[in-house]
Order: structure tokens, then sequence, then C-alpha cells
């Protein structure tokens, strides 16, 4: 039997409980199978009734940095702010089913993967100032949520959000294999110009970005991935969004390859988002910063053996990408 | 002396190979290693072609931001040293000095890492 099949055995025999009913699994399809997360497309039958539906699987229970309930709680989270993100159904931490944890959510029609995102952004007049506007606009309504209505165990910054991220960044650039002095000299910039600290503390996605939506025709219909959800500044969101990589070759527009920073910014501020221009910055070179030290740190996963993979490994020359973005993004202050 | 092809050469010859036969007779996950495992391959016979000239290049830089002789230092030993300054307290000059710099030794490995990839200015984009 191969995994999908025996997926879909798991998957009906826990719907079956669950709900009550014989629950027949058909379509079973694996969508994205990553270290991390494994997804499996399929239609629930109960009777006369097809529900189509996702289940997002973790592959090893050591993969999994906290209970499966805190990411399933995010998405419950997030629609009852008013985010568009994927209907929960269940959530399952017994392992025995599916081979790991998993949560089932509704299926949702339209893109993700970032070049067919652009694709049909480039085919359909207005979509991607849309688009823009709706991800600043869905931003806006998590940021709003009442951040002590989220799960107890969400990841919460140590202290001030900013101090914590420097603390970490610091931590990362001391493990490096090789020295960067790019990233020693951008981390002083960060240093330096450090805002005040958000006036409150928010839920943040944490990896809102183009590859993590799913968009149709009509714009943003779901945000996916709430891995890393974590309490903090909601700045840290939009600066994220900005960054380079997630354009995909298509760099002159700033906010995923389809839109402009106005763009994003008026979605979010109609929709009741305070936006703060120094700390928008900030965050978005600490995000830069800190996609190249995640890089040459799945290098060093790949080269201590942890994690043997030649894509990791390839990680390693990445590195300088982002040491050009960096440098680049800061040009003004040292020249 | 080895003997031809260089080893430039041969990295082509298994670029063409991976990127050809083997991607074709794979698909899903292998197929994406092997599409990785090309451009490496890739990456190498650009580095077997200016990797040398550029290590001079980014030796003779660090040493220039040091205001130091390179004294047969790498350029890793030059980097560490260059780092270790950096973060010793706020030297306004010496980060002056040392941006420029750094970004040529960032255009020299792109040449061989990511061509192309410097071509993007950041225009109306700056943060500082």
């Amino acid at each position: 039997m191969s995994v999908v099949e025996q997926t879909a055995k798991g998957l009906g025999e826990f719907l079956s409980q669950k709900w009550g009913k014989r629950v027949a699994i058909e379509n079973a399809e694996l969508a994205s199978a990553g270290a991390r997360r494994r997804n499996v497309l399929f239609d629930a039958v109960a009777g006369s009734e097809r529900t189509p539906l996702v289940a997002t699987i973790v592959p090893f229970a050591a993969m999994q940095l906290l209970p499966i309930e805190v990411e399933a709680s995010h998405l419950e989270l997030a629609e009852a702010a008013g985010m568009p993100a994927p209907h929960l159904h269940a959530v399952c931490s017994d392992a025995s089913f599916v081979g790991g944890p998993f949560f089932v959510t509704t299926r949702i029609a339209g893109e993700t993967i970032p070049r067919q995102v652009l694709r049909l952004v480039e085919r359909t007049p207005g979509l991607g100032p849309r688009l823009a506007r709706q991800c600043g606009a869905a931003l806006a309504k998590l940021h709003a949520a009442d951040a002590s209505r989220a799960h107890a165990l969400i990841a919460r910054p140590n202290g001030d959000p900013l101090d914590a991220a420097l603390a970490n960044t610091r931590r990362s650039l001391d493990e490096l294999l090789q020295p960067s002095p790019a990233f020693t000299l951008c981390f002083n910039w960060l240093k330096r110009n450090r805002p005040p600290a958000p006036r409150r503390i928010a839920v943040v996605h944490g990896d809102f970005r183009n590859g993590n939506l799913i968009i149709g025709a009509d714009g943003l219909r779901a945000a996916l991935d709430w891995e890393v959800c974590h309490l903090g500044d909601p700045m840290e969101d939009l600066g994220w969004i900005a960054q380079r990589m997630w354009r995909f070759r298509n760099d002159s527009l700033e906010i995923g390859g389809f839109g402009t920073r106005d763009d994003l910014r008026t979605g979010y501020q109609e929709a009741g988002g305070e936006g703060d221009e120094a700390r928008f910055r900030w965050w978005k070179a600490q995000g830069t910063l800190r996609w190249g030290l995640g890089l040459a740190g799945q290098a060093k996963q790949h080269l201590d053996g942890s994690v043997p993979s030649i894509v990791l490994a390839a990680s390693g020359r990445r590195v300088a990408e982002l040491e050009y973005d960096t440098l680049m993004l800061l040009r003004r202050g040292f020249e | 002396m080895q003997d031809r092809p260089t080893a430039s050469e041969l990295l082509t010859t298994i670029a063409d190979l991976l990127e050809g036969d083997v991607l074709a007779a794979t698909k899903g996950g292998l197929q994406h290693n092997v599409r990785v495992a090309g451009n490496l391959c890739r990456i190498l016979e650009r580095e077997a072609r200016l990797g040398g000239a550029h290590d001079a290049r980014e030796i003779e830089l660090l040493a220039d931001v040091l205001g130091e002789p390179a004294g047969g230092r790498s350029a890793r030993d030059l980097s560490a040293a260059l780092a270790a300054r950096l973060e010793a307290g706020h030297d306004a000059a010496l980060e002056k000095r040392a941006f420029p710099a750094l970004l040529e030794i960032v255009r020299g490995k792109l040449a061989i890492a990511k061509p192309g990839h410097d071509d993007y200015d950041f225009s109306g984009e700056q943060l500082s």
C-alpha cells in the first residue's frame, strides 16, 4: 500500500470515529511533501455528502516543536478575527492513524505556487494591486485579534520583540561556520537604528508571503502555514512580505512581486491597522538578515550531518544573495 | 597539470547529464534534487574558472579595509579580523571603508553562485 493509500485509510478511520458515521476517503492526493509538513488533499464522502478537505500531517514526531493543537488553534483564531484562513475541521495528536499528528481543514481552490500566482496576476487586470491591498487588510485583521485569546503555548518573545530578534540574530551570527563581515555590518545598523518597541503585542503570522497564500482571480482566499505564528510586533509581518525573495524575479513590485508598498499600506490602514514606517523598515532589514543567516544554518545542518540533504547544502551557496540584498537595502547608511 | 578535460569542462559535462537524461528519467522529490545537483555543478564550473581571481581580489580588498598587509592570511582569516573590528564598537570611518569593499566581494561571489542576482539595485526601497 502506498503512503497516500495508507494515509487515506487512516483518515477514513479517524473521520468515521469523529463524525460517528461511515466516512469513505476518495481522490486522495499528496499535494506537497516537505521536511516539516505533508499535505494530503482528499474528499470525505459520508452517504451523499462530499466534503473537499486537506490533511496537514507532521511526518515525524521529532520535527514537531509544539503540540499540533497549538498550530490548529491559530487557524481558529485567524478565522474568528476575519482573516481568510482554511476552516479547521479536526485535530488529532494520535500518530497511529496517519503516521504523525495532523489536522484537517477545508480545501480551498486556487494557486499557491509563486510563479503560477504571478502568471495569474499577469493575465488578470487589476489583480496585483487588489491582492496587495487584501494582504494588508488580512494582516490588519489578524493583528487586531486579542492576543490574550491565543493558545497558552503560542511562541512569544522573551521581553521586547525587537530586543528578542536582536538576541536571536546575534546568536545566529555567532553560530556561522565562516564569518560574514557583510552581515556584521548589517547587524550594527540594526542595533543602531532600533526603533522604540510597539505599543502592543499582536498575533503575528510569521511567514505571510507569496507561496503561503491561496489566490484566485478574485484575490486572496486564504493564508496557509501557521507553524511559526507567534506573539510579537505586527510590523514584522509587513516587513516579511516585502522581502525580495518572495517576488520570484518580479523585483520591481516590492510586495510578493504583485503589488507595491502603498497598496499593502492602504489595505492595512483601511482595515484599521496602524502602520509604523520606522519599525517596518527595521523588520524588513532584520528579515533579510535573518533569512541569510537561516540559509547558512541550513548548510550547517547538512555539513554537521544532522540533516544530510543536497537542498540544504545548496542553501550555503545562496547566502551571498542575502548578503547582497542586506547591503543594498542599507546602502545609503554607509555611503 | 591534469589532462583535458579540465575541471570546468567536466563539470559542464556532468551538469548536462543531470539536467538532460537524469532529469527526464526522474520525478518528484528526486527530480528536484537532481535539478539542485545540476545547478551546483554549474556553480562549481564557474568557481573552477573564476574562483582563484575572486579569492585573490577578496584578500586584497579585506587587507586594504583593515589597513594591514595580508601577510599570507586567507580570505577567511581576514574576514574574521574585519568582523571582529566591526563588532568592537561603532567606527563610522571603518564602516564607510568596509561597505564598498564588502559589496564588491559579494558581487564576486554572485558571479559564481548566482549571476544576475545583482542586476537589481533596490532603488526605491532604501531603508536607511
